[in-house]
Order: C-alpha cells, then sequence, then structure tokens
C-alpha cells in the first residue's frame, strides 16, 4: 500500500497510520471492530475523489465515517482505510423563504439546528444521537429517530445529494436517484455535500407522559392518538414525537417501572407545558440508550413492525425480560442485550412472521448482513454495479 | 497522590460528547476526542495524545453515564510509562522549584503567558 502517494494527494498532516488512530478509528459505537490500515481526513470533494483513484489503483477498502455513532458496525473497518467526513463541514447561506441549506456531510445536526434556530427554522429529523451526528452519516442510514412519527425520515427532506462514486466520478444527485445514496450506508460513494430541506420549528411545545399497567393499553392509546392526536382539549395540536420505554428501560432512568409512552405535541395539548421540564424529560430520553449499555446492555436492536405484529414483538421482549424503547409512532423498538445473547437471532428470525423489517433506522452495516433477503442482496449488487464496480467503498458491509 | 474517581462508569463509546470538546471541535480527530482518549486509556496505550486534554471535563458534564476522563490519573499513568511532553516535565519541575508553573518570576511579576479558556 503506498501511502506516501495518499499522503501528497491530501496533505502529509491528513493522513495518519499512528497506533492511536488505528485502535480508535477500528469501531463505531456499536463497538464491532475491524483492522484499520490508515485514517485520511479529506476537507474536499477533490480530495475524497483521488483518494478513491488512490484506493482503485492500490486495491484497497475505504471505509467512509462521519460522526461514529452508527450502531450497526457501518464505519468499522476491515482491512480499510477509514476516510473520516468531520471536516466537510461548510455551510452555505440559509435560503429563508425556500426553507433549505446547502451542508458538508461533516456538519453535525446539533449545531447545525442551533444556527437554524435564529430563523425561525430546523431540519426535523432527531436522531437519539442528535448532538454528534453528521449529516452525512445520517444520510446514509437514512436516520430517523424521536420526531419521525411526524416528519418521517431523513429521506424526506432531502433535495439533493453530491456523490463522489467507487469511480472517482461525482453526481449531483436529485429526484428519483436519490435513492441511490440516501439509506445506502456508503456502499455505493461517498456523501460530501447535500442540499437540505427545512421546517418552521413549532411556536411551542407541549408533552405528556404516560405510565400503563401493560403493553395492551399502552397500544390502545398509541393508536387513539395516531388516529385523533386532538387530546379531547378542542384544539387541533398534531404529534410531534411518540416514544416508548418498556418497564426496564422506565426504571433504568429513574421513572415508575411500568410501561410509559413520551408523546410531545407541536401546540398545547399536551399535559405538561413547562420548557424545563420537558427539555429534562428529552434529556433522560437521549441518555436512555447509553444508560442501559452501561447497565450490561449495550446491544441495541432496532426492529420495525405495524400492525398486530408489533402487539406480538412488545409481548416477546415482556415475557424474556428484555429492556426496550423505541419510536413507536413508527413501529421501530430498541430492545438492548447483554453481549452474545442468543436471542437476538430467535427476535430477528422472528420479526418477518410479525410481518416487519430487521433494521427501523440504524441500518445494516456488518451486524444484520445474516438477516438480509435474497432480493435485497440483488440490489444492492445492482447498484455496485453502477457507481463501484471495483467494490473500493464499504467492501463487505450489506451483503 | 490523585484521588481515583469513585466508581467512574466506564465510556460506552456513543459518541454524545465529541462536539462539546474544544480539542476535538478544532482537530476534528477522534483520538482526541473523549471517546478516543476513553478507548486508548482503557487499553493502557502510553501516548503523548494524552496530553491534549485540556482536563476541562465539559464532556463528563453531557455524558449520560458520566463518564470522567480522569485525565490526571491517566497522564500519571503514562508519566510512570515513561511518555511525557517537554512542556508536562517543565511545568512540573518548575511547580515543584518554583510554586508555578511558568518558572522564576521576579517580585511581584505576573506571568504573561498565563491564559484561561
Ligand atoms: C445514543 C445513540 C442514539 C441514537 N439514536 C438514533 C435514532 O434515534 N435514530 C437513528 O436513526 N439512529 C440513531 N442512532 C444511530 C446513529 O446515530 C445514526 O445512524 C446516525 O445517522 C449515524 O451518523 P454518523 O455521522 O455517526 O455516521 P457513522 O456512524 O459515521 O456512519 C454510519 C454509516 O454511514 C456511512 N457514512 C457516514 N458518513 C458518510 C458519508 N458522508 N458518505 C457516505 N457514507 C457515509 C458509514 O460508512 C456507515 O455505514 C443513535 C446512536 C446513538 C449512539
Ligand atoms: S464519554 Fe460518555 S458521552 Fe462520551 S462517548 Fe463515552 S459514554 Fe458517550
Ligand atoms: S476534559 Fe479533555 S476530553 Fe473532556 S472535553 Fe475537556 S478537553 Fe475534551
Amino acid at each position: 500500500m503506498n501511502l506516501e502517494r495518499l499522503q501528497t494527494l491530501l496533505g502529509p498532516e491528513n493522513v495518519s497510520t499512528a497506533v492511536e488512530d488505528k485502535i480508535v478509528y477500528s469501531r463505531d459505537a456499536s463497538r464491532l471492530e475491524g483492522e484499520c490500515l490508515a485514517v485520511a481526513w479529506p476537507s474536499q470533494a477533490e480530495q475524497v475523489a483521488a483518494l478513491v483513484e488512490w484506493a482503485r489503483a492500490e486495491d484497497v477498502d475505504l471505509a467512509p465515517r462521519g460522526a461514529g455513532t452508527g450502531l450497526c458496525g457501518g464505519a468499522t473497518p476491515q482491512r480499510s482505510v477509514v476516510v473520516d467526513l468531520s471536516r466537510l463541514t461548510h455551510t452555505g447561506p440559509v435560503e429563508v423563504e425556500q426553507r433549505r441549506v446547502q451542508v458538508g456531510a461533516g456538519v453535525v445536526l446539533g449545531g447545525l439546528n442551533r444556527r437554524l434556530a435564529k430563523e425561525g427554522l430546523f431540519l426535523p429529523v432527531i436522531p437519539g444521537s442528535h448532538r454528534a451526528a453528521s449529516i452525512g452519516g445520517m444520510i446514509a442510514t437514512d436516520a430517523a429517530g424521536l420526531r419521525a412519527v411526524r416528519y418521517g425520515t431523513m429521506r424526506a427532506w432531502i433535495e439533493a445529494i453530491t456523490l463522489v462514486d467507487g469511480m472517482g466520478r461525482l453526481h449531483h444527485l436529485t429526484g428519483d436517484a436519490l435513492d441511490d445514496a440516501v439509506g445506502r450506508e456508503g456502499v455505493t460513494g461517498f456523501i460530501v455535500e447535500a442540499t437540505v430541506r427545512l421546517a418552521p420549528l413549532p411556536a411551542q411545545r407541549t408533552v405528556s407522559l404516560l405510565a400503563f399497567d401493560d403493553e395492551a393499553s399502552l397500544l390502545a392509546q398509541r393508536d387513539k392518538w395516531l388516529a385523533d392526536p386532538s387530546t379531547g382539549s378542542g384544539q387541533a395540536p398534531r404529534l410531534t414525537a411518540l416514544e416508548y420505554l418498556n418497564r426496564h428501560a422506565a426504571a433504568a432512568i429513574g421513572w415508575e417501572a411500568r410501561p410509559h409512552l413520551l408523546a410531545e405535541f407541536d401546540s398545547a395539548g399536551g399535559e405538561i407545558n413547562d420548557p424545563a421540564r420537558i427539555a429534562d424529560l428529552w434529556c433522560a430520553r437521549d441518555g436512555l440508550y447509553p444508560v442501559l449499555a452501561r447497565s450490561g446492555h449495550p446491544v441495541i436492536e432496532d426492529p420495525q413492525v405495524e400492525g398486530e405484529g408489533l402487539a406480538s414483538l412488545l409481548a416477546w421482549l415482556e415475557t424474556q425480560e428484555i429492556p426496550a424503547f423505541g419510536h413507536l409512532g413508527l413501529g421501530i423498538v430498541h430492545p438492548c442485550f447483554r453481549p452474545g445473547d442468543d436471542r437476538i437471532t430467535s427476535l430477528y428470525d422472528q420479526v418477518a412472521g410479525w410481518g416487519g423489517r430487521v433494521s427501523g433506522e440504524h441500518g445494516i452495516g456488518l451486524k444484520k448482513k445474516p438477516w438480509v433477503g435474497a432480493a435485497f442482496r440483488a440490489e444492492i449488487r445492482q447498484l455496485k454495479e453502477t457507481y463501484d464496480p471495483q467494490n473500493v467503498i464499504n467492501r463487505g458491509k450489506l451483503c | 497522590m490523585l484521588n481515583e474517581p469513585i466508581d467512574n462508569a466506564p465510556c460506552i463509546e456513543c459518541g454524545l460528547c465529541r462536539e462539546v470538546c474544544p480539542i476535538f471541535t478544532i482537530l476534528r480527530r477522534e483520538h482526541v476526542s473523549p471517546r478516543g482518549l476513553a478507548i486508548l486509556a482503557d487499553r493502557g496505550i502510553a501516548s503523548a495524545v494524552f496530553y491534549q486534554c485540556t482536563l476541562c471535563r465539559a464532556c463528563r458534564v453531557v455524558c449520560p453515564v458520566g463518564h470522567d476522563p480522569a485525565g490526571e490519573q491517566v497522564r500519571a499513568r503514562v508519566v510512570a510509562q515513561g511518555v511525557e511532553t517537554e512542556a508536562n516535565r517543565t511545568m512540573i519541575a518548575n511547580i515543584r522549584q518554583y510554586g508555578n508553573p511558568f518558572g522564576p518570576l521576579k517580585e511581584g511579576e505576573i506571568p504573561k503567558t498565563l491564559t484561561c479558556c
């Protein structure tokens, strides 16, 4: 591997084989680990294209990485050069009238939304990792998150993407072609820039926190809210979040050990309207996975199941006494396991029977490859043929 | 002897603290992020990277599990393993000899290089 050439292309300070870098870039938040050969920090699209050219000549795999908050080993190298895109941080002027902004892939959602708040706008896709996740990583995983019940996933908020593919070519993707990059977890190329659409910040937020005796009554309330979020208040507030915690998850953050629903509305209607109390509740919710991880359950999953299957999933988790929470408005549930728990296989083996899919939002990465179907594999192979025929980006991921 | 933080929760590598770290936000390089430092410390790596941390503990404030980077303890270990920057060596020697990190001062002189974030 001719690293000197790479250092000439990017500048010696932007390429490293230091042991410290190789260790910390060998894993993402899933803690699935692989071999990192080197790390590169491009700060422009042209440098990304040069990196790809170099990788083709050397036949080396490149692993795109945003903030490394991914939970399925998507950014984990496998004898790869990790390409850290977090220096692609340019942000264009906010187009307030058109409600959009152009951002580099390394821009962090939390910082972007703080800036947009001054204009009364925000990018409303809010994963629990919103303080750290990069726009590039969120597009690559088609992130969902806390407000997806109202605003959908990242796909709904992307107008255009600039992609450097596995041949080093630059694509300007719009319309249906966005599907070749959104949710593809980097296997079709590096997202270097995107134009994202923005939503007006709601003038008010209120929440309701309800505890239930069992999952059946909780699901009945969920269905009621989804059908009519007016909460009987005579107004028409819109549901902006509908989060679930089972009794184990609730107990882990100091709430009563009963199943809970945390619902948020974009106007009056919720029972809690004190902004400080609301902020505290969301802060506790943001810390839920880390707290469960600390309590010995670091392996987080994300099946998505709707309809009757959802009741079966929640009932199974309850009988197994598995801590779980999730974005219930969309049927995305996050059971958390101890490492090596063979009930993970059992869970995913049942998901198809419940009418669901194995990944609601985290992606497939390395972790969920055993559960993808033949049609998905064929689709990815077809995309690889078009965008990365030499297979130099995220080799061995997804299928 | 430095006090060990009582019951320091191990870092679970979520990365949520990256953007509050003053060093990471400048360098944007994982090995100086609180998560990177925690991974390296956990493996007992002796590296000058630990001297990049300002010991500000902004990461601990936002960490959902309350992980403390314990930079002082980590540096003490690293020094014992024989890795120390020249600046740290000079600073410690000055503190021992003159009671301040900057070296000999004239009567009433205020150190000119003292800055605070
Ligand atoms: C505490 C916590 C809570 C979370 N909550 C949610 C949640 O509510 N909803 C949700 O959807 N996810 C959640 N996640 C998972 C994760 O934060 C998301 O998947 C996020 O979108 C990943 O962004 P990232 O910048 O960290 O990407 P990374 O982890 O760095 O990468 C993720 C994937 O995208 C690829 N990639 C990254 N950047 C690019 C790029 N510029 N071009 C091409 N490919 C790229 C990588 O190769 C990898 O396959 C959570 C994670 C944590 C730790
Ligand atoms: S120090 Fe805390 S916030 Fe930072 S990565 Fe570790 S667990 Fe997460
Ligand atoms: S204590 Fe060190 S690692 Fe933590 S935020 Fe401050 S400089 Fe960063």
